[in-house]
């Protein structure tokens, strides 16, 4: 064992990770499979059928939940990367502490579980009178996204140095021009990365929904969860599928594209003494 | 500020209206009113509830712990010896991590079903008649590991990647032998991303109801279920509130003991 040096593969961890991606893709790959299955089995691979699928999109209810998902993810997506990044220019300026502690108190739906944030969110809208519909479920989602906005756009704005927007201002430009002109655009990655984040999030999330929605329509996810409980089916399988797929293309997306944008960005970023990786 | 506003409007107002809930009772038409009653408190020191309460955080517990152990060896294979495809297996274990929590849940109750996938292949084989999974905490536990480990893997990860690793050289040249080079170098490295990796871990499983849901049966309920049921199905809101009162207090007390403890545990080591 004298020789154990870096170079050799540890083979517990190795044969421990190899075991976490079969355990980790075996269910996905097996709901993706049965979902083109001809027959009602969960187990015996009849023949390949789209029957599933066809059947989703001739489901009028089921259509209107995911147009439902679909709009309240793209509002939730733009108003928490409206107030998600305000509040990453706030927190980056302020300095004195009881600020900082109001800072504080918006990221705090990160450590919340959801089920407390749902609840809260149910009683505060009934309590003020709003009835429930997929335009309270947007509002619980805006909420409880900022937070993530924030905290991508904040460690983006770590990274830059904040000389660059000084030697706008003294060139001539309003603090508004100075934003608009030069922090915007070199944030463009991180804007684009957390709203797709956000984008994914909110499109599949179950818990703040399941407890902010209406009768009806009601988001995918909600009407997915009533259905499960009754029992499994293939139909079920191919919505889960496309779910699957939607957000993780979209998950995908929030990955490579800010980098794309980065590396097209990086002779900028080199100029500006900005992060060089 | 607006955001500031936003987030108290929404954020902050929406627990106060909790807590004061909690003080409330439910009318005889079954409106909930606000009120000054510490009835549902004490209506919640109960063994049924305290059994059940009892229950979650020992399942939130097991959840940590199995996350770390599943974790670590995945974080560290990765870091120290994913070479140039380094980036290209994290991204493959957080794509399916971000893409549905419910669909990834009703995937093992699908797998794990009697007439599931697992279950055929064992009586087709001629192994066993069939195991029922389902309904059992193994099952519930196995779930909220699922969900929740890529909240391990990421900051074990971070701190591995931001290790120096020529200490791991050093120390074998030094102590000898891998396994006492991980216990005296590379886990106390690691120890602020592991530190971290728990707590994310056990807020989000504490809380969880989809997977006794979904994978377990009432005997394997959360608080989280019973939550749930009191402000869907049994209509108690006050003890719902209650409830959630009594579990956000629980977990505030946890944190501040947990964070002390490890915030000045890593200030000794650096």
């Amino acid at each position: 064992m004298s020789a154990g040096r870096l170079e050799r593969k540890p083979f517990l961890a190795v044969a421990v990770t190899v075991a976490f991606f079969a355990w980790l893709y075996l269910p996905i790959v097996a709901v993706a499979l049965f979902s083109f299955n001809s027959a009602k089995s969960l187990s015996v691979f009849s023949g390949f059928s789209t029957r599933w699928y066809s059947d989703f999109f001739s489901n009028s209810a089921l259509l209107e939940s995911l147009s439902a998902s679909l709009r309240i993810a793209t509002v939730a997506a733009l108003g928490s990367l409206v107030l998600g990044t305000m509040l990453a220019l706030g927190l980056e300026r302020i300095t004195s502490r009881p600020a900082r502690a109001v800072g504080a108190v918006t990221l705090m739906p990160l450590v919340t579980p959801e089920i407390v944030t749902g609840v809260a969110a149910l009683l505060l809208f009934t309590g003020v009178g709003l009835k429930l519909s997929l335009s309270t479920v947007t509002l619980a989602e805006i909420t409880f996204s900022i937070a993530y906005v924030t905290v991508i756009v904040r460690g983006r704005l770590g990274s830059m140095s904040p000389e660059v927007e000084e030697a706008a201002r003294d060139l001539g430009c309003t603090p508004w021009q100075a934003l608009r002109l030069v922090t915007l655009p070199a944030l463009f990655p991180a804007l684009l990365g957390s709203g797709l984040l956000v984008f994914a999030l909110v499109f599949d999330d179950f818990v703040l929904a399941f407890f902010t929605t209406g009768v009806d329509p009601q988001p995918l996810p909600v009407r997915i969860y009533s259905s499960i409980r009754f029992g499994i089916s293939p139909a079920i399988n191919a919505v889960g599928t496309l779910m699957l797929l939607v957000s993780g293309l979209l998950i995908v997306a929030a990955l490579l594209l800010p980098r794309l944008f980065n590396r097209k960005t990086s002779s900028l970023d080199l100029i500006t003494g900005g992060e060089r990786r | 500020m607006v955001p500031t506003a936003w987030m108290v409007a929404f954020f902050v107002s929406s627990m106060l209206v909790v807590v004061l809930l909690s003080f409330g009772h439910t009318q005889a038409d079954g409106q909930p009113v606000f009120g000054t009653t510490p009835a549902n408190f004490a209506a919640l020191w109960d063994p049924v509830y305290l059994e059940l309460f009892l229950r979650s955080l020992g399942y939130a517990l097991a959840t940590v712990v199995l996350s770390v152990a599943v974790a670590y060896p995945v974080a560290y294979a990765i870091a120290l010896h994913g070479g140039r495809y380094k980036n290209a297996l994290i991204a493959a274990i957080v794509v399916p991590f971000f893409a549905s929590y419910l669909i990834r849940m009703y995937a093992w109750k699908a797998l794990l079903s009697d007439d599931g996938l697992v279950n055929s292949g064992l009586r087709k084989s001629g192994l066993s008649d069939g195991i029922a999974f389902l309904n059992t905490p193994w099952a519930v536990v196995g779930g909220l590991v699922y969900g929740f480990v890529v909240f391990m893997i990421l900051p074990v990860y971070a701190s591995l990647e931001r290790m120096d690793v020529s200490l791991i050289e050093a120390g074998k040249d030094l102590y000898h032998g891998p396994l006492r080079t991980f216990v005296t170098v590379t886990l106390p490295a690691t120890r602020a991303g592991l530190y971290g990796g728990m707590l994310l871990v056990f807020l989000p499983a504490l809380g969880d109801f989809v997977s006794a849901q979904l994978l377990g049966g009432p005997r394997t309920y959360m608080i989280g279920n019973l939550i749930q049921q009191q402000f869907a199905e049994g209509q108690n809101w006050p003890l719902g509130s209650a409830m959630t009162v009594a579990m956000m207090g629980a977990l505030t007390v946890l944190m501040v003991v947990y964070l002390r403890a490890t915030t000045t545990r890593t200030r000794e080591r650096s």
